[in-house]
C-alpha cells in the first residue's frame, strides 16, 4: 500500500514542477512576474530575471525526469530538495517581502499566504515519501489503475486548492454561482408600506381628502384582506383623522376607501362613498 | 395597548362602513391644538419657508424638540397628537433621542414654535452605485465615500423602473446606480434603507 502511494508521488511532484515551469518560461509573462516577486529584494533587481528562468529550467528538468520511468530515488531526492528550498524562500519571503507575490505557479499576483506554505509542506512531504520508498509508477498503475488515478486527482485537486494563483479559476466561479442562487438580498416578504401609499396616491379616494390631509403616515396595520392607513387632517377647522383602507391583494387604487373622523368626537364625519360634503370643500369654505 | 386596538378598530369600522358611528369616548382625550387653528401661511417666492425646520436634535423637553439647523438656526418645534413621525417607518415618539437628524413640515405659531404636521427622522437621500452586496447589507459609493445600507426585511422596500413597490430587493446587482431613501444611524456612514430605487433589465 505504501509503496503504491510513493510510486504515484514523481508524478503529482513531476506535474506540479513543469506547471510551475511553464509560468517561468513563457516569454510573456516571465519578466514581470520576476521584477514583483520576493527574489527582486533577495537577489537584487537585476538579477531577478535570469535567476527566475534558470529556476524554471530546473523545475522542467526534474519535473520531465519524475514523470518519464525510470524512478529514481535520486529524482526525488532533487525533487525534495527543490521543494525545501521554495518553502524556505516563502519563509523568506512572509518575514522580509510580505508584499511580493510568491511568483510560484501563475502570473497572478499572490502575496504569501498559509496555503503556499501548506502546498510546499505537501511537496516536500510528498518528495520525501518518493525518496524513501522508490518504487516505478506505471507497476503501480498496472496493479490498481482506478485508485492510481483516483489517488492522483485527489492529490492534485488538493495542490489546486492550496494554490491562491488558481482561484480566479475555480473558486471566483462558485462564489460568483452562490451569489447567484442564494443572492444575498433574498428575503424580504409581504407588501411594503410604499406599495400601500402609491397605491393610495393613485386612488380615487385620496384625491378627494388629499387637501385635507396634514400629516404623513401616522400609523398603518394590517386586517383580514385590508391595510390601514391613517394620517392627521383638518375638516372645517377641527383636527382629524384620515383613515384609509388598501387591499393587501393587488394594486387596485379604485378599491381604496376612506373615513374622515373627528378628532374630537370620534364621529365619522366623511366616508367615501357618502352623500356627506366632500372635505375638501368643508375645507376651504373653513 | 388597549387603547391602540380600540381606536384601531373605531377607524377601521368607519372605513369599511360597518356598525356606523361610534361615540367621542371612545377615541379618548384629544385636544385640539392651537396649530390647527391657525391659517397656512403662504411664502413669497425665494424666501425662507417658516413652516419647515431642519437640523440635529440637541434637546427634548416634553413635546418640545430643540434642534440646530445646519445653517445653525435654532428651533423648538412642538410634536402633537396629529403628528406623524417617521424613523425608517411611521413610529412614535419615543423613537427620537437626543443627536437624531430631523427634517420637520408644520405651522410656525405666534411664538416662533413650529408646531409639527409631520417630521422625518433622519431621513436621507442618496444617489449611489452599489460595490458589493453582503448578507442583507448593500455597500455604496457615493461620490467616492462609501456608505453601510442595512437592508431590514420586512420594511425596505424596493421599486424597480418606476413600477409599484415591492418587498424582493434581491434583483440588485453589484455595479448598478441605485437611489436610496433610508436612514441615518446618527454619526456614522451607516443606513437602514427604507427604499431603493433601481433600473433593472
Amino acid at each position: 500500500m505504501l509503496q503504491f502511494i510513493a510510486a504515484l508521488q514523481p508524478l503529482v511532484i513531476g506535474a506540479v514542477l513543469i506547471w510551475s515551469a511553464r509560468v517561468k518560461l513563457s516569454r510573456r509573462q516571465a519578466a514581470a512576474n520576476a521584477s514583483r516577486s520576493a527574489l527582486a529584494p533577495l537577489i537584487g533587481e537585476r538579477r531577478a530575471l535570469p535567476a527566475y528562468r534558470v529556476l524554471g529550467v530546473v523545475e522542467l528538468a526534474i519535473g520531465i525526469l519524475l514523470v518519464l520511468p525510470p524512478a529514481l530515488a535520486v529524482e526525488a531526492a532533487a525533487a525534495t530538495a527543490l521543494a525545501a528550498g521554495f518553502t524556505a524562500y516563502l519563509y523568506y519571503a512572509h518575514t522580509h517581502a510580505p508584499d511580493a507575490s510568491c511568483g510560484c505557479m501563475s502570473s497572478r499576483r499572490t502575496p504569501v499566504s498559509w496555503r503556499g506554505f501548506a502546498r510546499a509542506g505537501l511537496l516536500v512531504v510528498a518528495g520525501l515519501f518518493a525518496t524513501l520508498v522508490p518504487a516505478g509508477w506505471p507497476h503501480a498503475f498496472a496493479t490498481n489503475a482506478p485508485a492510481g488515478g483516483g489517488l492522483l486527482l485527489a492529490e492534485l485537486a488538493l495542490v489546486i486548492t492550496l494554490s491562491p494563483e488558481l482561484d480566479g479559476e475555480w473558486l471566483l466561479p462558485l462564489r460568483r454561482l452562490r451569489a447567484r442562487l442564494t443572492h444575498p438580498l433574498t428575503g424580504g416578504t409581504g407588501v411594503p408600506l410604499l406599495s400601500t401609499v402609491q397605491q393610495l396616491q393613485q386612488s380615487p379616494a385620496y384625491r378627494q381628502v388629499a387637501s385635507a390631509l396634514t400629516s404623513d403616515v401616522r400609523e398603518h396595520w394590517d386586517e383580514g384582506e385590508w391595510r390601514f392607513v391613517s394620517q392627521s387632517a383638518r375638516y372645517r377647522g377641527r383636527p382629524a383623522v384620515a383613515v384609509f383602507a388598501a387591499p393587501l391583494d393587488g394594486y387596485q387604487p379604485e378599491a381604496v376607501r376612506v373615513a374622515v373622523l373627528d378628532d374630537a368626537t370620534g364621529v365619522t364625519v366623511f366616508a367615501s362613498g357618502s352623500a356627506a360634503d366632500p372635505p375638501f370643500r368643508a375645507y376651504a369654505g373653513g | 395597548m388597549t387603547n391602540t386596538i380600540d381606536r384601531r378598530r373605531l377607524l377601521a369600522t368607519a372605513v369599511l362602513g360597518g356598525a356606523g358611528i361610534v361615540g367621542a369616548t371612545a377615541l379618548g382625550s384629544l385636544v385640539p391644538e392651537a396649530a390647527f387653528a391657525a391659517d397656512p401661511v403662504d411664502v413669497e417666492p425665494g424666501a425662507v419657508d417658516p413652516n419647515f425646520a431642519e437640523g440635529r436634535i440637541t434637546g427634548i423637553s416634553g413635546a418640545t424638540l430643540f434642534v440646530t439647523g445646519s445653517d445653525t438656526v435654532l428651533h423648538s418645534i412642538r410634536v402633537t397628537d396629529g403628528t406623524s413621525i417617521w424613523k425608517l417607518q411611521p413610529t412614535t415618539f419615543d423613537r427620537i433621542a437626543v443627536g437624531d437628524g430631523l427634517y420637520a413640515r408644520g405651522l410656525r405659531l405666534a411664538d416662533g414654535t413650529l408646531a409639527a404636521d409631520a417630521i422625518w427622522v433622519d431621513i436621507v437621500n442618496v444617489h449611489a452605485h452599489l460595490t458589493n452586496l453582503g448578507r442583507n447589507v448593500m455597500h455604496l459609493d457615493h461620490r467616492g465615500q462609501p456608505i453601510v445600507a442595512h437592508v431590514i426585511p420586512g420594511v425596505t422596500a424596493a421599486v424597480y423602473n418606476g413600477t409599484p413597490a415591492v418587498s424582493d430587493v434581491s434583483l440588485l446587482k453589484v455595479g448598478q446606480h441605485v437611489q436610496v431613501i433610508g436612514a441615518w444611524h446618527p454619526d456614522t456612514n451607516e443606513i437602514d434603507v427604507a427604499t431603493v430605487y433601481a433600473a433593472v433589465q
